[in-house]
């Protein structure tokens, strides 16, 4: 099956070096310190974060420095068919892993002892590149629930089909049985954190997609910094308005309650007479 | 250990290897004898017999007892061991001791200590210390002194590496005549080493290859007869000039 | 009422104090269970590597001794590296191929992580090492197809061969990872599956031949992948290669790369850990791919020792001594 036209365009019409289109919104679950969604294509993800919080298994205490735990799992719509079980199997805890050390390598643990931070990261719409989708989104969250960490950590994969690397596998072309590249990499310090790979690629080829993984991880790195700056503006702006807004709340609040009370003693006062 | 009196005539198992089950002493056939046990026997009734495989020693004028080598310790009061600090509570400091239970390290039991200057251990400090009581079920006690009161060698062990070995090393390490492998390591090389009853030494050196080098010669050196030991530490010390 | 009370305080406050016990009591325990490392080790391994040495006397990018030895059946081998010790037994079943797949056989890998090779390990459910160290033998297999899938097939759509890997851990003095894929290998190179036909009227009867009718055959293998599990250590990242139990407990990261002798990289893992440039890992797989050159030659040495072994046993079987009768 040809995956790159003689004309140098891929299934779904973009270049062999083009990424997908990305999306990012943080603040997605209200309960969470910290969350986003992040949206690479048609993969969509969302990650939450809770901590840092008292540690909940006694037994796991570390005194020097913070729990990390993660957790991935594919809602049951996210692929095409149902899946029958969306956590708990060998993928997941593989991938719950890979992630909880990635996010363990930029997280400044020793700042935050005797404490847990739980990251939950699950996949709503499954397109390929689910675990680089997870790793920003994990990132974002954490950025967002302000813990402190060394660098953003932001990920991209990358393969190798009809003799041509290609960036951003979607679904199609990650089932094609080709190679399949997912590299993790500390945009400042440039250094990369995570690397995985399977299928077969002789090595020189293989430092080309490694190489091509790792620009778009620095492209996706400055999407992710463009929107935590524009995030961080809004904040501000908007917690202007919402000290104004809860003040409006509670004046509503206390001048109903008092007509209420007023009601309610006029009732009583009329009774009597 | 105290048994019967009995007459006098010792095991016909002295200096022979013994196995769990077998029977060194028939007390009946003694009398009026004062016998004292040592680790590795019990008293079943009138007969002695062996609870752990090992060789069985005899010292006059009436001690028994069987010598073996195990991975694990069994605390007695008066040892000089290596301890490793796992945790710390307000009143005694946690340590590990290959034992059958942690021991308690009580936080003024150093020279000079009160309620000012207790020293601060993280976990993973390596000891040098003094089991002072070691009764069966409860938790040993060490401590940092020695019977008068002064610190003498005990303490914290900075730097070097500490290697796990058996208690029958670590017996052979301490036994003089010195152990003729550290004898001949100490004739050519400088190095520092503490050696714990329990199954642990530790080597500082100013060079890392000196500390790697004596630690695995001994280590090595376990297994291996005396000649072997003699023509083992020849090779390595050629190999080093 | 007072009675009651009192009595839901008194519960109350025991079930807090039992609470409080039973942390200390699994403090203890967890300390039980893991390595204890004293803080000595942990700067003494980084000190010693900065001049080129390993506590266990190995150059940086020296392997332990690797020995690799067969069981009487076909498909069970023992792996030794350095004081690691994994079991690794292969077994064979005819079942329905999946519904995307009806010409391909498969191939599955469990493995066994018993708390008899470190007190660490839990009894029962594998942990999260234990699926990782599964996943990456699995990977560097499966999907570089050193396994040919397709001779497994018996019946399209039907009937295949499924080939179970089960890995056991003996002993776990550090690298699981790639004394489990030598163990795997081996296995299968020394495994036989039954030889079946295909016979009754409509040729859709499957005839299984047990071994003394017929000879089993092996698998095909197409190519050995072997794994090479690198530790980085410190805070210059040092690299070395084949982690022991101690080395594992202090290092920053690890990241293992599987490669044939054909020049291909088949898999690569690096889950996190310290985040290193990306000429390190182009230098690591260049050591690698020597290393696993090395370690191919050994197992197909051992292999071959095996096969001559076996022949040599069937021969004595077929020819009895002289003397002997029926």
């Amino acid at each position: 099956m040809e995956y790159v036209s003689p004309e140098g365009l891929r299934l779904d019409g973009r270049r062999p070096m083009e990424m997908r289109q990305l999306r990012a919104e943080i603040g997605a679950v209200s309960g969470a310190d910290g969350s986003a969604i992040f949206e690479m294509g048609n993969t969509k993800v969302i990650a939450a974060v809770y901590g840092p919080r008292e540690v909940q298994h006694r037994s796991q205490l570390n005194n020097d420095k913070a729990l990390i735990r993660c957790e991935y799992t594919m809602a049951n719509f996210s692929t095409g068919d149902r899946t029958r079980k969306p956590k708990g199997d060998r993928r997941s805890t593989e991938i719950s892993l890979v992630i909880r050390q990635t996010m363990e390598a930029c997280i400044l643990t020793h700042l935050m002892p005797r404490s847990q931070i739980d990251i939950f990261v699950q996949v709503l719409q499954a397109d390929g590149g689910t675990r680089s989708a997870c790793i920003n989104a994990a990132t974002l969250a954490l950025a967002d629930a302000g813990i402190p960490m060394r660098d953003l950590v932001t990920s991209c994969s990358s393969g190798y089909l009809n003799s041509t690397p290609l960036l951003d596998l979607n679904y199609v072309e990650d089932s094609a049985g080709g190679p399949d590249v997912t590299v993790g990499i500390l945009p400042k310090l440039d250094k990369v954190t995570l690397l995985q790979m399977d299928a077969k690629l002789p090595m020189d080829i293989f430092e080309n997609v490694m190489q091509l993984a790792t620009e778009g991880c620095k492209a996706v790195a400055n999407y992710i910094r463009e929107v935590l700056i524009q995030n961080t503006k809004q904040l501000e702006n908007r917690h202007a308005d919402q000290l104004s807004l809860s003040l409006f709340r509670k004046l509503l609040l206390y001048g109903f309650c008092s007509w209420r009370i007023i009601k309610f003693l006029e009732k009583d006062v009329e009774e009597e007479t | 250990m105290e048994a019967k009196p009995s007459s006098t005539s010792s095991s016909k198992f002295v200096d022979q290897l013994v196995v769990p089950g077998d029977v060194i002493l028939d007390l009946s056939s003694m009398a009026n004898q004062t016998i004292k046990l040592g680790g590795g026997l019990r008293q079943d009734g009138d007969s002695i017999s062996v609870m752990k495989a090992g060789t069985l020693r005899f010292t006059k004028p009436n001690k028994y007892w069987v010598e073996s080598s195990h991975k694990r310790y069994v605390p007695s009061a008066g040892d000089n061991v290596l301890g490793v600090v796992v945790d710390t509570k307000p009143e005694n400091f946690l340590v590990d001791i290959k034992g059958p239970a942690l021991a308690f390290l009580p936080v003024l039991a150093f020279e000079g200590g009160t309620r000012r200057n207790i020293p601060k251990f993280e976990v993973g400090t390596l000891l040098y210390v003094r089991v002072v009581n070691a009764n069966t079920g409860m938790n040993p006690e060490l401590s940092c002194m020695d019977a008068s009161g002064k610190a003498a060698e005990y303490g914290v062990l900075k730097e070097g590496y500490m290697f796990e070995s058996s208690t029958g090393l670590s017996r052979m390490l301490l036994s003089s005549p010195p152990y003729p492998v550290l004898e001949a390591l100490g004739k050519k090389l400088s190095f520092e080493i503490a050696v714990g009853i329990n199954g642990r030494f530790w080597v500082n050196a100013s060079q890392s290859s000196t500390v790697i080098l004596v630690g695995n010669a001994i280590q090595k050196s376990e297994s291996l007869s005396m000649v072997q030991q003699k023509i083992y530490i020849e090779k390595l010390l050629k190999s080093i000039q | 009422m007072w009675n009651y009370d009192l009595f839901k305080r008194a519960i109350t406050l025991s079930y807090k104090r039992f609470r409080r016990i039973l942390a200390g009591e699994i403090m203890e325990q967890r300390l039980a269970n893991s390595l204890i490392m004293t803080v000595n080790e942990k700067n003494f391994i980084e000190a010693a590597l900065l001049s080129d040495l390993r506590v266990d006397g190995r150059r940086p990018f020296d392997y332990r001794k690797l020995s690799i030895s067969f069981g009487r059946e076909d498909g069970s081998s023992e792996v030794q590296l350095g004081n690691t010790r994994v079991m690794g037994f292969v077994t064979g079943q005819l079942v329905q191929p999946y519904r995307d797949r009806p010409n391909e056989g498969t191939l599955a890998i469990y493995t066994e992580f018993s708390p008899m090779a470190d007190p660490s390990f839990e009894a029962g459910r594998p942990g999260e090492s234990a699926i990782e160290l599964g996943r990456i033998v699995d990977r560097g297999l499966r999907e570089s197809r050193a396994v040919d899938t397709e001779s497994l097939c018996v019946i399209s759509g039907k009937l295949v061969w499924a080939i179970r890997i089960d890995l056991h851990i003996i002993d776990n003095g550090g690298n699981l990872v790639d004394a489990s894929n030598v163990a795997a290998l081996a296995a299968l190179s020394t495994f036989r599956r039954p030889e079946c036909t295909l016979g009754g009227e409509d040729g859709q009867e499957v005839i299984v031949h047990p071994p003394e009718a017929r000879e089993p055959l092996p698998l095909i293998i197409h190519h050995l992948p072997v794994a090479v599990t690198f530790a980085f250590i410190g805070k210059e990242n040092v690299v070395v290669i084949d982690p022991t139990h101690h080395e594992e407990a202090v290092m920053g990261g690890s990241m293992t790369a599987t490669l044939n002798t054909n020049g291909d990289v088949c898999a690569i893992q690096k889950a996190g850990g310290e985040g290193v440039l990306q000429s390190v890992i182009m230098q690591c797989l260049r050591i690698a791919s020597v290393k696993s050159g090395d370690i191919t030659s050994k197992i197909k040495s051992a292999v071959e020792s095996y096969n001559t072994e076996r022949s040599l046993r069937k021969i004595k079987r077929h020819n009895p001594p002289a003397g002997y009768k029926h």
